[in-house]
């Protein structure tokens, strides 16, 4: 079954499409990274799930059952944009609301363990706006995991967090998945950190699921490479060439792409005379794959409105 | 690092959601400072009313406009066309307090992004519509006591006269209590279209809560009992000559007036992008 599962959505604003006839699928137990350049539609998606937007068009179950049933929609958690507390008002008095809006039976002892999950037991009596913008995320992923969601909901989480913060972060959504169960829904600009935890992708581009892959087919698909520095990189690049046709040079590096062949790759170079400085063996990550798919996609339109121009 | 759990979705009851949603707006209400300053307001209004309002009479001699304490509570007759402040100034001026109170309240969701909390867990619009309907009806209740007890201690301390037909008064008292709840659902609808605007928000619920609309439709129309059919005119209508009658009519015409403004917020909000 699907956490998510969405059909042909669409939702405009003044005629503008921010989501455009959108598919997509979130299994159960994923822990789904969304990405997309800003105004791709993520926000808006994951709003329309929220039940904060009307969709124009399209359908979206939740765990098989239409988004607006009350049954699942009170097993949502989301962090959207913001917190969304009161700022006034202590960590503790928000997290106390949003339990009594939940109506859980024990509310101290589930934001307790709320607060135990995003490691701040021992700030439950600052107020709100006191916090810093990481604890103001983290409070928010707290208010989110109250009453035990089966869908959490992250509108970027990472953003705006510095290292020790992102580290803290990456944990959380780790120790929520793995502790708890919960099918996670994040979107993240930040792809170096969303690489480490996500289980799914799914890449959207102006409102338009371009990809959904797994990590697994997303490891499989990933580009091997080898860079070398040599002390003639136009003589080497000429002389790699013969033998390996996708060499490029980058970041000043010599990038011998889709082969895994380090050694034959260097013994070429030595036979033909050139010396090796720095040789090292890479994968392509997330960021590169969505760059490289990205500007495929752009210039696939490039090409398409060219030809309509013609 | 995937691990699923055995997830099953019971269907909230009515009663457990809008116990929820209540329990939220309950806790909201007793812990910010809001409802306070609101009430002390609401207490100090009548002695501003009574302290304050005097009228220069045929011979130029300065005259209070109100001789009588209960006059701060409710007019001796249904006034809708206003002659001067005293006809005006009394009671009702709660719902125009309560509908500020209530916009603030409601405009709070909205500014710290709390409401998305709300819908995303709350499917069913309607649940917002009564819960915030109940809540500003609750606090103008609670405007309309301090209100009560502030005339008294105003009307002590300026020795006006306390003569009043006591049946008269708590009809007109109980009144203007179940109006509140007309009142507040008027307020709730007004935040509900205005949303995203906060002020205008505001603005509109105290324009629609001085009832200048009726005032102006009874200056042109005359005193008529028609009016009664609107907040502002049953309001009125619950004066110190009311009777169980006033007290039906203001229950008929609150109750009506709830239902219709939680049905209208309940479509807004469910065929509109609520955030």
């Amino acid at each position: 079954m699907n956490a998510i599962e969405i059909r042909n959505l669409s939702k405009s604003f003044r005629g503008m499409y921010a989501v455009n006839g959108l598919k997509m699928r979130v299994p159960v137990g994923a822990i789904y990274g969304f990405i997309g350049e800003n105004g791709s539609g993520k926000s808006t998606t994951e709003k329309l799930i929220c039940g904060h937007l009307v969709p124009d068009g399209g359908e979206i179950l939740l765990f098989g059952k239409p988004y607006t049933d009350a049954g699942v929609r009170a097993k949502i958690g989301a962090l959207i944009e913001n917190a969304g507390c009161f700022p006034s008002s202590s960590v503790y008095a928000n997290l106390k609301m949003q339990a009594l809006n939940l109506g859980l039976e024990n509310p101290d002892e589930e934001i307790a363990r709320v607060l135990k999950i995003v490691r701040m037991e021992d700030s439950a009596n600052i107020k709100f706006k006191s916090c810093s913008l990481g604890m103001k995320q983290r409070i928010g992923i707290a208010m989110a995991l109250l009453g035990e969601p089966a869908l959490l909901i992250l509108d970027e989480p990472i953003n705006g967090l510095d290292t020790d913060g992102m580290r803290i972060m990456r944990e959380i959504l780790v120790d929520i998945t793995k502790t708890y169960g919960c099918t996670v829904l994040i979107s993240s600009h930040i792809l170096g950190e969303l690489e480490k935890i996500a289980t799914h992708y799914g890449i959207i581009r102006q409102g338009r699921m371009v990809q959904e892959l797994t990590a697994k087919e997303m490891e499989s698909r990933a580009r091997v490479f080898t860079s070398l520095k040599t002390a003639d990189m136009q003589g080497a690049k000429a002389v790699l060439r013969e033998k390996f046709p996708s060499v490029r040079e980058e970041d000043g590096y010599l990038r011998v792409y889709d082969v895994d062949e380090t050694e034959n790759i260097v013994a070429h170079l030595l036979d033909n005379g050139h010396t090796v400085s720095e040789v090292k063996k890479n994968k392509i990550g997330l960021e590169e794959y969505y760059i490289e798919l990205m500007s495929k996609k752009e210039n696939e339109d490039y090409g398409k409105h060219a030809h309509v121009n013609v | 690092m995937e691990n699923t759990r055995t997830l099953t979705f019971e269907e909230p009851s009515f009663a457990k959601r809008i116990k929820g949603m209540l329990g939220v707006d309950f806790y909201r209400l007793f812990h910010t400072p809001l409802f306070y300053i609101f009430l002390a307001i609401a207490a100090v209004i009548p002695a501003m009313i009574l302290g304050m309002t005097s009228m220069e009479n045929a011979e130029g001699v300065v005259e209070p406009l109100y001789t009588n304490t209960w006059q701060v509570i409710a007019a001796g007759e249904p006034l809708y066309a206003i002659k001067n402040i005293a006809d005006y100034a009394n009671m009702n001026m709660v719902f125009i307090f309560g509908g500020i109170m209530v916009s603030i309240f409601i405009g709070h969701d909205y500014k710290s992004g709390y409401v998305k909390q709300l819908f995303t867990t709350h499917a069913k619009k309607e649940d917002y519509m009564l819960s915030k309907t109940a809540i500003g009806a609750f606090s103008m209740v609670c405007m309309c006591i301090t209100y009560l007890l502030g005339t008294i201690v105003a009307g002590l301390f300026v020795q006006a006269s306390f003569k009043v037909r006591v049946g008269g008064l708590f009809c007109a008292i109980l009144g203007k209590m179940l109006m509140s709840l007309g009142w507040a659902s008027l307020y709730v609808f007004l935040n509900i279209i205005f949303r995203k605007y906060f002020g205008i928000s505001i603005a509109s619920s105290f324009f629609f809560g001085t009832g200048i609309l009726i005032v102006g439709v009874a200056a042109a129309a005359g005193n008529t009992p028609m009016l009664n059919v609107f907040l502002y005119g049953s309001s009125v209508y619950a004066c110190l000559s009311a009777n169980l009658l006033s007290v039906a009519v203001c229950l008929g015409v609150s109750v009506a007036w709830a239902a219709i403004y939680n049905v209208l917020g309940t479509v807004i909000l469910s065929k509109c992008d609520v955030y």
